[in-house]
């Protein structure tokens, strides 16, 4: 069978496809800590720009920024080979998005937490630390999850500018055997990494669940705070109560 | 930055941008319809309807939608399906934007609330009726944000489709730099022009959501 034929080709397009979600998912956490800290910066002149800038790369299609990086940044005198050039746009786009979960998040607890942390003497980074991201982390986790997720199947956009990442070594294969054999297997190959993506985000959001299950582990006894993380949206208390 | 480029370049990019709104003109209505049609199966209580829509939600946002729009363009023919490129985009795109329509209206429904149901049970409405003038409209105000999202990215998304050779905005800027070699002009001018898709979009999302709100203002 063709693919266990392959099988070693495939695998090494696997390896380089985690290599380059795990690149994209640390590089993309570190530019939403940026953004995230350059949104919420005091001084409007220098937080107009950041905002901008995020808004840009929320709009602007993630294959438009990929090629742009690919092709504009060689002609300032940067050029990055195809892994880290993609690596670089798609970090910053997850960037982009997790700033805005990082900051909703941050939102979400209570001031008076932030002043009895100051209270107690934890100020600036002690504070943040220890009382206001724990208790962010229920209402950040699940977006980031499905964040994490979306870096991981953004990693195949590697392939349009040339990284050997899955797609690309299952592209290659197709092409071979096509010329090679006769008849295109191209539903079987991209069939079986369509199942290996799937596989590869569902591990993740399990992993993910855990993660929340345990930031939300002291709230489990406070069905009221359980009843604030249920999904799905609620109308608008003025939409229902609808008076004759 | 060379303007007299860009001016000579517009017509391309035009003809180029009708066809990226075509091909998001078209997905969106069929996402819509296809959306409305899964939420309505996956809270009918008829279980096998109810997992084979879930299933397909799960897969669709669980992969990849460039590796998506590979298998409908390059895996299906040899199945015995054969597209031409524009309606291989159009599928793919549908396929993708009602995914997330499902779960957009799914959750509109679920918004609204149990109460609706008695209260037109004890008006002595019709089923139909119940669902056509009670349901769908608390329904469509509570799915609006974030179907419109969904639409806004369904546009952006089909910049992927230059990928199989769809003649879309990316394909004529990627196109055009790889003969003359001005990258800066040619993604300056697409980004623009994206960005005023999304704003024009999402402008007229605020529109009809303020417009549709109307019966729940002022209280």
């Amino acid at each position: 069978m063709l693919l266990l034929e392959f099988k070693s080709f495939l695998l090494d397009g696997l390896a380089h496809t985690l290599l380059l979600s795990l690149v994209m998912i640390l590089g993309g956490t570190f530019f939403a800590i940026l953004f995230a800290g350059g949104l919420s910066l005091k001084s409007k002149w220098l937080s107009r720009p950041v905002y901008m800038l995020v808004e840009c790369l929320r709009d602007i299609p993630l294959m438009v920024t990929v090629l742009l990086v690919y092709f504009v940044l060689p002609n300032a005198g940067i050029s990055l080979n195809p892994f880290w050039s993609s690596a670089l746009s798609v970090s910053v786009w997850g960037g982009a998005n997790g700033a805005h979960i990082i900051r909703a998040g941050l939102a979400s607890v209570p001031s008076g937490q932030r002043e009895a942390a100051l209270a107690f003497g934890l100020r600036g980074w002690k504070g943040l630390l220890l009382v206001v991201i724990p208790q962010a982390m229920p209402v950040i986790l699940p977006p980031y999850v499905s964040l994490v997720t979306g870096l991981v199947q953004a990693s195949s956009l590697g392939a349009v500018i040339g990284v050997n990442e899955l797609l690309r070594s299952a592209q290659i294969l197709i092409e071979q055997t096509t010329i090679s054999r006769g008849g295109s297997p191209a539903y079987l190959i991209y069939g079986t990494i369509l199942i290996v993506y799937f596989v590869l985000c569902w591990a993740i959001s399990v992993l993910g669940a855990r993660l929340e299950r345990y930031f939300a582990r002291p709230y489990q006894r406070q069905p009221s705070v359980q009843a604030k993380q249920v999904e799905g949206q609620t109308l608008p208390a003025a939409m229902l109560d609808v008076k004759a | 930055m060379d303007f007299t480029y860009i001016l000579d370049a517009l017509p391309d990019l035009m003809s180029g941008l009708k066809m990226t709104l075509m091909v998001s003109g078209l997905a969106i209505i069929l996402s819509c319809l296809i959306g409305a049609l899964g939420a309505a199966l996956r809270t009918s209580g008829f279980k096998p309807a109810e997992y084979a829509v879930r299933g397909y939600v799960e897969f669709i946002r669980g992969t990849p939608y460039l590796v998506q729009i590979f298998f409908i363009f390059y895996g299906l023919p040899s199945l015995g399906l054969r597209f031409s490129v524009f309606w291989s985009g159009v599928i793919a795109l549908t396929v993708w934007a009602s995914a997330f329509q499902i779960e957009n209206f799914r959750a509109g429904l679920a918004a609204v609330g149990r109460g609706m149901n008695d209260a037109s049970a004890s008006l002595g409405l019709h089923r139909w009726h119940h669902a056509l003038f009670v349901v769908l409209p608390l329904a469509a105000r509570a799915a609006l944000p974030s179907s419109m999202n969904t639409l806004v990215a369904t546009v952006k998304n089909s910049a992927y489709l230059q990928a199989i050779g769809l003649v879309e905005l990316t394909f004529v800027a990627v196109d055009r730099i790889a003969y003359d070699f001005r990258a800066i002009e040619m993604f300056f001018t697409i980004c623009v022009i994206y960005l005023l898709c999304v704003f024009a979009l999402s402008g007229l999302g605020h529109l009809v959501e303020q417009r549709l709100n109307r019966p729940f203002a002022g209280r």
